[in-house]
């Protein structure tokens, strides 16, 4: 009897022994704590930010990227010609100041731009940024052989599309021999006047194009590194860049590490280390923060009321609108919607407070018109004449030869399979089937299959967003409602608009092209060839300890512009 | 001479499932270029031809073989423009360490569990062994997954939610990996076991004198062991296949997560790449189930 309770002590002490060595293991991953305060006194400097980017972006070479998070790893290692102030105004970053026709950096006519660069921007090896380094990159991005997704932004510069599309098609292959190829890319309109003026000449006047001018394509990168390691120059430490941070570790599907560029030309970091994690499940990454491995999160659908209302984590809330729109659109060349009174009346069906708080549980603003808060152009009353009202949806309806909704034709509501797609899919059908007393048959389909038929506008109504890449009106209204623009699977068709969208893209006058372009919304408010539903919003948490975090309405992850202003104080 | 006989089979196995695999992938709907903001007609006209996808489907599929015929399965989409090959063996040792440990644990568990149930029948013993070998067989391994972070790594603060790097990492989504299959392999010993219980043969080493312990290790847990190497096969196999939503719930870069995630992104090379090393597994986790048989049972001999 004896013997057996000694071992069952022994037992005992070693399995606490065991869970008190593994919990010591485990509090050391907490976030490091800031150091002492800088040599300035004001604030701490060395603090680690943890921040979760979902995702292993599929490339980081700035001139190939074409999703958010490949956008939010080269914008910490890379500064462009220009960058965006908190406001989302335009700021000259490697430029030395805003080409103006004022400052002779624009021409007359609005075809050449002449940049002047700093002269104190160097790489993180200290090696100085040059215009070459610009002329280099921004005909890399154009490179046929490279296949830059967002290579068509720079069309605008003379020869640029001739050189990237040098090569043909699959139907109509070109086969240019390499000095052909040469030559193509030498008439592409870049110089270097001198070392640290870059002159830049367009085809044709294009007011937004310091805003294409800042995009990721026209970001420098250094073409001996490039040449010497190819692809895997994107691997540290080949990684060289201009920017705040430079990318010092790269586990695979696990985690990128950033240090401080010592070389960084304009305001140092705080933070000693940048870390991205990347958890996949949204869950788990909420669960991480509440762990104490994340300094902010998204915070998921399921959790978004206790994150409003709980009392200690509505204080750390950051809720903050970002430039996306998102709606119900029609295909207008299939009946029903081919009639403007049936896109109307299912507009008027919808009630969007009811949806923001059923889809996007209460996070997000209702919508009316395309252009969302925050952009140039936003007109909050545009669109207004089709708030919910069921008693005119039916007024329409029938005015539209549909007074018995069973004529109209079978409806059929086309989906990507994703839980909170078949939330807004069901919310449509409810809508339509309460309101107007129509059935909707929902048509969900594989993520790349619902892709391929919304480009190929298959389809009757579907779940539609848009972002803006740049903010400025240009990226919005012309985009998605010229009808010759690829973005208008919708088939939308009005020539007043098209004309106005055209005066909102060319007109050098900025007034102008605003007032264009909001005439232009007004339009398509009337036309309905959307159902605009809500702009989004983000909803974050965010520790206390992070301090100094500035987010604009186009962040990839909060406050991702400027992680340089961040710090940590414990 | 066996051997080499089932080895050389793999290759039109092999080769079947390959083509089987490229066939469907480009009968599917929807292309790697295929995104919600249409990308411009000369930007996929640049895609392709990099790529080599402009070509006709007959002529893909010759230079497939003959880039297969190299060990060179192309560039992936979705990773940097890094070979698939290259890839692909990156990523094997994360899911290799798991399913093994869990593979495992499993065995351990499902065998311990199985065999005290069978020597201890209808005792509380038996009944709690079959309740949690339900409990695990019939609860979704995600749920399961969510429930241990929330126990081990909130509650009690003990291991990281998630991630990849050290031991400890390997804790939480082995147990949850293991799970179904120890249950799973508890039912299946316990129920040979008893089998073998009841026969002629172990009564004799009883009624010899032998003790317990003696006539289950001995005698019994052999000829129990052949229905559990049975399963252990399709085991072995479903684990390293399976373990797709483990690795997602627990970041684990493993090939499970790669594999699901180029088949959603339409990335061809790694499609192909990773379905010949799942058919490749599996037919290698048959042979060597085959082979134990042989070690185990000294009736199977193979010429």
């Amino acid at each position: 009897m004896l013997k057996i309770f000694h071992l069952w002590r022994m037992r005992y002490a070693l399995l606490l022994a065991a869970g008190l060595l593994l919990a010591s293991c485990a509090r050391s991953q907490q976030g490091s704590p800031a150091g002492p305060a800088g040599e300035d006194g004001s604030v701490p400097q060395g603090g680690e930010l943890r921040v979760n980017m979902t995702g292993e972006p599929d490339t980081i070479d700035p001139h190939k990227s074409n999703f958010a998070t490949s956008i939010l790893v080269a914008s910490q290692v890379f500064d462009g010609l220009f960058k965006y102030d908190q406001a989302l105004n335009l700021v000259p970053a490697v430029a030395k100041e805003m080409p103006a026709v004022s400052n002779g950096g624009v021409s007359a006519d609005g075809k050449t731009y002449t940049v002047k660069l700093r002269n104190d921007v160097k790489w993180s090896d200290g090696k100085p940024v040059m215009a070459n380094d610009f002329v280099y990159s921004i005909k890399r991005s154009l490179d046929p052989k490279l296949a830059a997704k967002y290579a068509p932004n720079l069309y605008d510069i003379k020869g640029a599309q001739e050189y990237n599309t040098a090569l043909g098609t699959g139907d109509n292959p070109r086969m240019p021999d390499a000095a052909q190829l040469q030559s193509l890319r030498d008439a592409v309109g870049l110089k270097a006047q001198d070392d640290y003026t870059l002159v830049v000449e367009l085809k044709a006047p294009r007011p937004s194009f310091l805003h294409l001018l800042a995009l990721w394509v026209a970001w420098p990168v250094r073409e001996d590194v490039v040449t010497k390691n190819g692809d895997k120059w994107t691997e540290p430490p080949n990684y060289t860049g201009n920017g705040p941070f430079m990318l010092s570790t790269w586990a695979h599907e696990q985690r990128m590490e950033f240090v401080p560029n010592p070389n960084y030309y304009g305001e140092k970091p705080k933070l000693g280390k940048l870390i991205f994690l990347q958890i996949k499940d949204d869950n788990q990454a909420y669960l991480a923060y509440q762990n104490g491995e994340l300094d902010m999160v998204a915070v998921p659908p399921a959790n978004t009321r206790i994150a409003l209302t709980d009392q200690s984590l509505s204080q750390q809330s950051l809720r903050y609108n970002d430039l996306v729109v998102y709606g119900y659109q029609y295909n207008m060349i299939v009946a029903p919607f081919t009639n403007a009174k049936v896109r109307q009346a299912f507009s008027l069906a919808v009630d969007r407070k009811s949806l923001i708080d059923k889809v996007a549980q209460g996070v997000g603003r209702e919508a009316y018109s395309a252009v969302p808060p925050g952009m140039p152009g936003f007109d909050g009353d545009a669109g207004k004449q089709y708030a919910f009202n069921v008693a005119k949806a039916k007024e329409l309806l029938a005015e539209a030869g549909f007074s018995d909704v069973s004529k109209l034709p079978k409806i059929t509501f086309t989906f990507a399979d994703t839980a909170t797609n078949r939330l807004r899919a069901e919310f449509f059908q409810g809508q339509m089937k309460q309101n107007l007393g129509i059935d909707v048959t929902l048509e969900p389909l594989d993520t790349r299959a619902f892709q391929q038929r919304f480009n190929a506008s298959q389809y009757m109504v579907i779940f539609s967003g848009w972002g803006a890449d740049y903010p400025d009106p240009d990226n919005f209204i012309p985009e998605l409602f010229k009808s010759t623009s690829r973005n208008n699977s919708g088939h939308y068709s009005n020539p007043r608009v098209d004309d106005l969208a055209t005066a909102c893209q060319g007109t050098l006058d900025y007034e102008k092209r605003i007032s264009s372009c909001m005439e232009a919304q007004k339009l398509v408010a009337q036309d309905q060839p959307w159902t605009f539903l809500f702009y989004r919003e983000q909803l974050w948490l965010v520790k206390p300890y992070l301090k100094g975090l500035q987010v604009t309405a186009k962040d990839q992850l909060p406050g991702n512009r400027f992680y340089q202003k961040v710090y940590i104080q414990k | 001479m066996f051997l080499v006989r089932r080895l050389l089979w793999f290759i039109p196995v092999l080769l079947a499932v390959a083509t089987m695999t490229f066939v469907l992938m480009h009968l599917v709907p929807g292309g790697p270029w295929d995104q919600d903001k249409a990308l411009p007609a000369s930007v996929v006209a640049n895609l392709n031809l990099k790529y080599g996808l402009d070509l006709p489907i007959w002529q893909q599929y010759l230079q497939f073989l003959g880039g297969l015929a190299h060990g060179d399965l192309g560039l992936s989409f979705t990773h940097q423009d890094q070979p698939v090959t290259e890839l692909i063996f990156q990523r094997l040792p994360a899911t290799a360490a798991l399913s093994a440990i869990a593979l495992v644990i499993a065995l351990v568990t499902g065998l311990g569990l199985g065999m005290l149930a069978a020597s201890h029948q209808n005792t509380r013993l038996d009944y709690f062994s079959v309740a949690f070998a339900t409990l695990g067989a019939s609860m979704p391994n995600f749920v399961l997954g969510i429930l241990l972070v929330l126990l081990v790594s909130i509650s009690l603060r003990l291991l990281p939610t998630s991630g990849w790097g050290s031991p400890l990492h390997l804790i939480l989504p082995a147990l949850t990996l293991s799970a179904f299959p120890a249950a799973y392999i508890a039912r299946v010993t316990r129920s040979a076991m008893l089998d073998v219980l009841g026969q002629d043969y172990v009564r004799t080493a009883r009624a010899k004198g032998l003790a317990e312990r003696v006539v289950v290790l001995r005698h019994v847990l052999k000829n129990a062991l052949i229905p559990v190497l049975t399963v252990s096969g399709p085991i072995a196999a479903s684990l390293l296949t399976g373990s797709f939503i483990i690795e997602t719930l627990f970041s684990v870069p493993g090939v499970g997560r790669l594999y699901v995630q180029s088949v959603l992104s339409r990335d061809y090379g790694l499609i192909m790449g990773a379905t010949l090393l799942y058919g490749f597994t599996i037919s290698l986790a048959n042979l060597v189930v085959d082979l134990l048989y042989a070690v185990v049972d000294p009736r199977i001999r193979y010429r």
